[in-house]
């Protein structure tokens, strides 16, 4: 079934889809997103571990393979907001050196812009969604920019702990910027610190896309069709633009939505599955990928998690699951001897039962039980996120067996070099002396590296010899196709990537309004 | 925005309750209620169900009484889509009532390997020396989903209903602030 023709048709109604969609609906194009799970109101996010389930993809369309398989479902999301409604909301920057690694370190990729390109999109940002912080304390680490619109949000008694253990190892803290209200910020109420944002904020303190970008949208009368799961881009005859997509809708019937401009921001996993599913004969291989590099360069951080046991009471129910203080200090990429890449150090995220069990995953019976009530009121959690380089064997790719739709699914192949694991093992020594420099009485950490953010698969950069996109997530080989998302990043720093998601999303959706008549003539 | 009462919470949700079938009609049970009720199951059989309580209360105190054999057969029994189990997360591949059988069924012939008679027959502690086993990946000729995979599996689901729900954070002294009050059933 056609539907009628519309300006731009997005892939996915997650952070980046809402940012392109906010802004071409407010040019005044005709926009719809087709989002492949449900249309979530704030009003059905429980808060409960189990409940919160519910917005992660259910199923298996990636095989997860490598050394270091990435955890996907946890990662991504499901519905509208995608993984930013379930987001832990911290807004890092990325810094200077993550846009010249090569230039630098000659190694990795450089991104085709830099930071200076960027950073005025970072304080558009934080202006338009509303984010808490102390910009000045970050002048330590980066260039000055705008003030964040809120101060930083309540602090509670295991960051304070926390903090002090780290600077008492010469490892500076500040106040973590988030996406969420210290103060009443457009409308929208003050966080109450109750813990409950991994599964979804109702309240509309912390700045997900439904009551951000993906609303803004709405109001400028772009569609949103939930439960829609695109699976091809369309192409005219001589694979030279495309026109559309094919779809199945909430019935599981097959459509096709005809559009001027087409932009793919499904998620790092998910894109590069598209585009691989897109091939004709025009372009045999997939759509944008006549150099082969549509789902290569996938990354992930390693999460270097050290957990500890206080006799005190950590009070770590308290505040919210993002950080209350952070540090770029290991963020230079040769901040260790051993290994290479940068790091960010979060501490004094609000802790749940579920985290404690997770803790300690040998304990069982009453020896778990035990544990838990201790956990109750000693236990916390530092986190340092390890930046690991582009490589070509990190990749997804197309396998024979299909989904419902009968669209292939795909292996997601991804293992650490060397140096990440290095950078791992650096960063849980590190963490282990700030825990015990607080004080802690007990220390620990896992032998199995965690993943987490994926990143890559239609990366940047400066021509289609190199890359798949542009530095505005347009594809070198197909004018009107554009992807959007940390898909596009040719390095992932170490940084939570969503505010980098949303600044680059919105320069290249500016771009995109700016030059549409080029982009669809 | 949807209109929410701060820190009020929905009698279900929350507390964990699901939509059971009792006499042809549809109540809102939590997975200890409807354990206690002895609801019939949906998917699971009698001795899977037995399995899975067996292992769930030696992996968490107090499984077996939470439910947690009913919590998992209500949720092998909706569209994956709406599953709220950890297998999800583990990118487990529906439907999930696979996964479970074949865990019951590697657990119940490793045990007759092990110990000459079925799990659920096992005393206590060789039903503790299993499920370490089973984490360190230790039981010979087993066959299934690697089991220490079945174990976090299972584990999680037993961490849910007994640690999980606002009557777990209460055992444990925690507030535990939920800060929705949703209008609709779940």
């Amino acid at each position: 079934m056609a539907n009628e023709k519309v300006d731009v048709v997005i892939v996915g109604a997650g952070a980046s889809g809402s940012v392109f969609a906010s802004v071409l609906a407010k040019a005044g194009k005709k926009v719809v997103l087709l989002e492949a799970g449900p249309d979530w109101q704030l009003s059905e996010l429980i808060s409960s571990e189990m409940w919160g389930r519910r917005i992660r993809p259910a199923g298996a369309p990636f095989r997860l393979e490598g050394k270091n398989p990435f955890g996907y479902a946890g990662q991504a999301g499901w519905g509208v907001g995608g993984a930013a409604l379930h987001y832990f909301a911290n807004h890092p920057r990325f810094l200077e050196t993550d846009y010249r690694m090569k230039s630098e370190h000659n190694r990795g990729l450089d991104w085709p812009i830099a930071y200076k390109d960027v950073a005025p999109f970072y304080d558009r940002v934080a202006r338009e969604v509303g984010m808490a912080g102390d910009a000045k304390a970050e002048e330590k680490w980066r260039p000055p920019g705008d003030p964040y619109p809120m101060p930083p949000m309540k602090t509670f008694r295991q960051g304070e702990i926390l903090k002090k253990g780290f600077e008492s190892i010469g490892i500076h803290m500040a106040p973590a910027p988030v996406a969420m209200n210290s103060t009443e910020f457009k409308g929208r109420p003050a966080c109450i610190y109750d813990g409950w944002c991994h599964v979804g904020c109702p309240t509309g303190a912390l700045a997900n896309p439904i009551v951000t970008y993906l609303g803004e949208a709405r109001k400028a009368n772009a569609e949103v069709r939930a439960l829609c799961t695109v699976t091809r881009v369309l192409t005219n005859q001589q694979g030279t633009r495309v026109t559309g997509v094919e779809y199945y809708d909430d019935k599981k019937q097959k459509q096709v939505q005809e559009a001027s401009v087409v932009v793919v921001a499904a998620w790092s996993g998910q894109n590069p599955r598209i585009l691989l599913n897109s091939a004709t004969d025009k372009h045999a291989k997939g759509l944008a990928n006549a150099n082969g590099l549509v789902g290569k360069y996938m990354m992930t951080h390693s999460i270097a998690g050290v957990s500890a046991m206080f006799d005190e009471d950590m009070e770590n129910h308290l505040g919210t699951i993002g950080a209350q203080y952070m540090s770029y200090d290991r963020y230079p990429k040769t901040s260790y001897k051993s290994g290479f890449g940068s790091t960010y150090i979060v501490a004094g995220a609000a802790q749940k039962t579920h985290d404690f069990a997770n803790a300690r995953p040998d304990l069982i019976g009453s020896k778990l039980h035990e544990f838990m009530k201790q956990a109750a009121r000693g236990f916390t959690r530092v986190t340092l996120f390890g930046e690991a380089l582009p490589n070509l064997e990190n990749r997804i790719e197309l396998i024979s067996d299909k989904d419902a739709h009968g669209m292939p699914l795909a292996r997601l192949v991804h293992s650490f070099d060397d140096d990440a694991v290095a950078l791992w093992r650096a960063n849980l020594e590190e963490g282990q002396r700030a825990v015990k420099a607080a004080g802690a009485k007990e220390a620990w950490v896992g032998n199995v590296i965690p993943t987490t953010h994926l990143h890559g698969g239609t990366i940047m950069g400066t021509a289609a010899s190199n890359s798949v996109v542009n530095s505005h997530g347009q594809t070198h080989e197909i004018p009107n196709l554009w992807v959007a998302g940390p898909s596009i990043f040719p390095t992932e720093g170490a940084s939570n990537p969503t505010y980098t998601i949303l600044a680059v999303s919105l320069r290249g959706a500016d771009q995109l309004a700016a030059s549409w008549g080029s982009v669809t003539n | 925005m949807a209109t929410i009462e701060r820190r009020a919470f929905m009698k279900g949700a929350t507390l964990g309750a699901l939509a059971f079938t009792v006499g042809g009609s549809t109540v809102m049970l939590t997975a200890r209620q409807a354990r206690a009720r002895n609801v019939p199951f949906r998917l699971l059989k009698e001795a899977e169900a037995d399995i899975i309580e067996a292992i769930g209360d030696t992996l968490v105190q107090g499984a077996r009484a939470a439910g947690v054999a009913h919590f998992i057969d209500h949720q092998v029994s909706v569209p994956p889509e709406e599953a709220l189990l950890q297998a999800r997360i583990f990118n487990v591949r529906p439907p999930f009532v696979n996964f479970y059988r074949a865990a019951v069924t590697a657990i119940d012939s490793g045990s007759q390997r092990l110990f000459g008679y079925k799990f659920t027959e096992a005393p206590p502690d060789q039903q503790i020396e299993f499920v370490h086993n089973m984490r360190q990946n230790k039981i010979d000729g087993w066959q299934g989903p690697p089991a220490p995979f079945v174990y976090t599996i299972l584990r999680s689901d037993a961490v849910d209903v007994v640690y999980g729900t606002m009557e777990g954070y209460e055992m444990l002294g925690i507030p535990y602030q939920a800060h929705i009050a949703p209008e609709r059933r779940w």
